[in-house]
């Protein structure tokens, strides 16, 4: 089936991320979402189209097109026209349950089903849907239209036709579908949560400030975000939500650091509240060290 | 013999039916948002009111398919079949080193085009599905591949390779090739046509100015040099396209500016050139914006003046001289003014403008006064005759 019309569920940074990409790809994009944010997030979708065109990445015109290609609904009936489903909803397993079984419902039936989790196995997530061999995993990293790499893992009932489409889809969107097995928590986020747990660590013992450890670990590694701005960009609560997650998979060594649980309980969440381990200006650019005390 | 050109983009087909006793065009179209459900396809048989039509084409052989439909159509056409097409002429922009002149495609040629994609990845691919459309409706019919890059295949190696490690050449065949080709080859014939003689005796530089531009260098009839690379972004400055910088600046912006490969790419292709400078890409708002005294505009215009002047000066030198200099395309058609500041600028070259013909549009047509030591045409340029006589060459 030619693939022309996608359905993103979950209008959070990770299904802006792939709506973005995939409108940019000459997708058109239905994005879903059942909380009340989701005309925020097409404000958020501007908002990052308005960055790349600061920087030249893609002209007016190009803007237009790529967010004339979007549309938002809360109307789960909207997924009859869906030639593809990505869901990226929070990694909560009843919650994607429950939207998959729905979705299950109202796509074709022969729509593949893409689930972007992090810190679900696909094969549990199969458990409550029909079509469980046309479900597969493909973990996209964001900022997503920056990254040219997605895990793709298959569940035990995943098709070879399931695992085709996405690589087809991946590669469409520029992106290197690497296959990796099933695990809780993939490659990329296994290995960022226990960077960014030892940075926090080391800035918990006062060993350095969020500033420098960021500094040392970016340019020493030739990052282009060091691990505490990509924690920042995540979400610090989902970050602790997938170290939680993890620390029940593997133990002791996912254990958030205390300086975590604190930020969160403060409600320092990150990008979103503009203050994290670092601090963000409105338009979501980091701010310098000088800048950033100011804003504290 | 009637020959199909087909020119496709990667969400266009634009299409000439050719009558090759006495050159006719039968037929022309095109099909705009290949791809999309409210695709539009335009069609106009010699003779016939021009047909429009919205429908769902989602792909490039559904959109020949339609130009088919309507080439025989009983009310809008010309011919009664397809089986009256004796050979389909394509497009092809890039034919890396592998082709230096059109060819008739075989199994093995589509297997190097598919190799060449990287090259030219925004227009090859495109050219491809059209040739693989074109076969499948028209099985039995020749389809013959002409390239934009062939007409620059004689540039000697002094002129097409760049002064950094060989082995980046050997390797990855990091050259000049050129575009337009099939432009430049087309207004220097007809130069040589309008001034009564062989190809072969002249020294010709021609001017493609469109939104894309380049001038290449002709000798004997042959390409000697051209401005634009191994990308279409080296040489003039164009619409949005910067044409030359210091690569040394570009690796300066990229570091103040913090940009990615595809940030500074997408700068110098489609944020550069007279819009990067004025913020119009079109030549004809950059004259309204002179006549309205925006000096961003006059320095554009300036700039994009001299940069030609400055490669016409090379050029000659290359050639060690000059006997007409052509202007095609829709800025060297239609900006008179153009032309007039170039030959103001050029005193050195005993160049003579009839400002009265100067002025004339949409004609081959010399604007250079009987005593010019250098004869100056506008040839509106006409790169599908070449394709259609380049396929009946090869078919016949």
């Amino acid at each position: 089936m030619d693939i022309r019309r996608i359905a993103v569920l979950g209008a959070g940074r990770l299904g802006r991320g792939i709506a973005e990409c995939a409108a940019g790809k000459g997708y058109d994009v239905v994005l879903f979402s059942q909380g009340a944010g989701g005309q925020d997030a097409l404000l958020r979708i501007e908002r990052s189209l308005h960055r790349r065109l600061a920087k030249w990445g893609i002209t007016e015109s190009e803007k237009r097109l790529i967010l004339g290609r979007i549309n938002y609904t809360q109307d789960l009936k909207e997924l009859s026209n869906a030639d593809l489903l990505i869901e990226a909803t929070l990694d909560k397993m009843q919650v994607k349950r429950e939207l998959l079984h729905t979705a299950d419902q109202f796509c074709r039936p022969e729509v593949v089903f893409i689930s972007a989790s992090a810190t679900l196995r696909i094969s549990d997530l199969a458990k409550e849907i029909k079509r469980s061999e046309m479900l597969v995993g493909l973990h996209f990293i964001p900022p997503v239209p920056d990254v040219s790499v997605a895990e793709l893992v298959r569940g035990e009932q995943t098709s070879e036709h399931a695992v085709a489409v996405a690589r087809q889809i991946a590669t469409r969107l520029g992106k290197q579908a690497v296959e990796i097995q099933e695990s809780r928590g993939l490659v990329n986020p296994r290995a960022l949560l226990v960077m960014v747990n030892e940075a926090a660590c080391m800035i918990d013992e006062g060993i350095c400030e969020a500033h420098h450890a960021e500094l040392i670990l970016k340019e020493s590694w030739g990052m282009k975000q060091g691990p505490l701005e990509m924690a920042d960009r995540l979400g610090l609560d989902l970050v602790l939500s997938w170290m939680e997650q993890l620390q029940k998979a593997y133990g002791s060594r996912y254990a958030p650091c205390p300086l975590i649980r604190r930020y969160v309980r403060e409600g320092r969440l990150g990008v979103k509240t503009r203050l994290g381990f670092l601090a963000y200006s409105e338009d979501d650019s980091v701010l310098t060290e000088d800048e950033g005390n100011k804003e504290d | 013999m009637n020959i199909f050109v087909l020119n496709c983009g990667s969400s266009s087909v634009k299409y000439k039916l050719y009558a090759m006793e006495g050159e006719k065009v039968l037929a022309e179209g095109r099909v705009e948002r290949v791809g999309q459900e409210n695709a539009v396809i335009t069609h106009q048989s010699s003779g016939k009111e021009k047909v429009t039509r919205t429908m769902p084409i989602l792909e490039h052989t559904v959109a020949i398919q339609e130009s088919l439909n309507l080439l025989t159509h009983p009310e809008h056409g010309i011919i009664k079949s397809a089986q009256e097409i004796d050979a389909v002429g394509h497009r092809v922009v890039h034919g890396g080193e592998s082709f230096s002149d059109s060819v008739l495609i075989d199994g093995r040629t589509k297997e190097i085009l598919d190799s060449l994609a990287e090259l030219a990845p925004l227009h090859n691919p495109a050219n491809v599905i059209g040739i693989r459309a074109a076969e499948k409706l028209m099985p039995k019919t020749p389809q013959v591949a002409v390239f934009d890059t062939a007409f620059h295949s004689t540039i000697p190696p002094h002129g097409f390779l760049y002064a950094i490690p060989y082995s980046v050449y050997q390797r990855h065949k990091v050259r000049r090739y050129g575009f337009h080709g099939t432009s430049h080859k087309y207004v220097s014939q007809r130069a040589a046509e309008l001034m009564g003689r062989k190809i072969e005796d002249l020294k010709i530089i021609s001017c493609h100015l469109g939104n894309g531009a380049s001038i290449a260098a002709i000798a004997d009839g042959k390409s000697i040099d051209t401005s634009m690379g191994f990308t279409p972004l080296e040489g003039l400055m164009m619409g949005t396209r910067s044409g030359d910088i210091d690569p040394g600046a570009i690796f300066y912006i990229m570091r103040k500016e913090e940009l990615n490969l595809h940030e500074i790419d997408s700068m110098l292709n489609k944020h550069s050139g007279l819009y990067g400078m004025a913020g119009v890409s079109d030549m004809r708002d950059i004259e309204k914006g002179i006549a309205e005294g925006d000096k961003l505009c006059k320095v554009a215009f300036d700039m994009y003046e001299y940069r030609i002047r400055k490669y016409i000066g090379s050029y000659i030198a290359a050639m060690n001289g000059v006997d007409a200099i052509v202007f095609t395309a829709g800025i060297g058609e239609n900006t008179p003014s153009l032309r007039t500041a170039l030959v103001a600028n050029l005193p050195y070259l005993g160049i003579t403008l009839d400002e009265e013909q100067n002025k004339k549009r949409g004609e081959d047509i010399e604007i250079s006064t009987p005593d010019s030591r250098v004869r100056v045409f506008v040839i509106p340029t006409d790169e599908e005759l070449v394709i259609a006589r380049d396929t009946a060459s090869i078919v016949s």
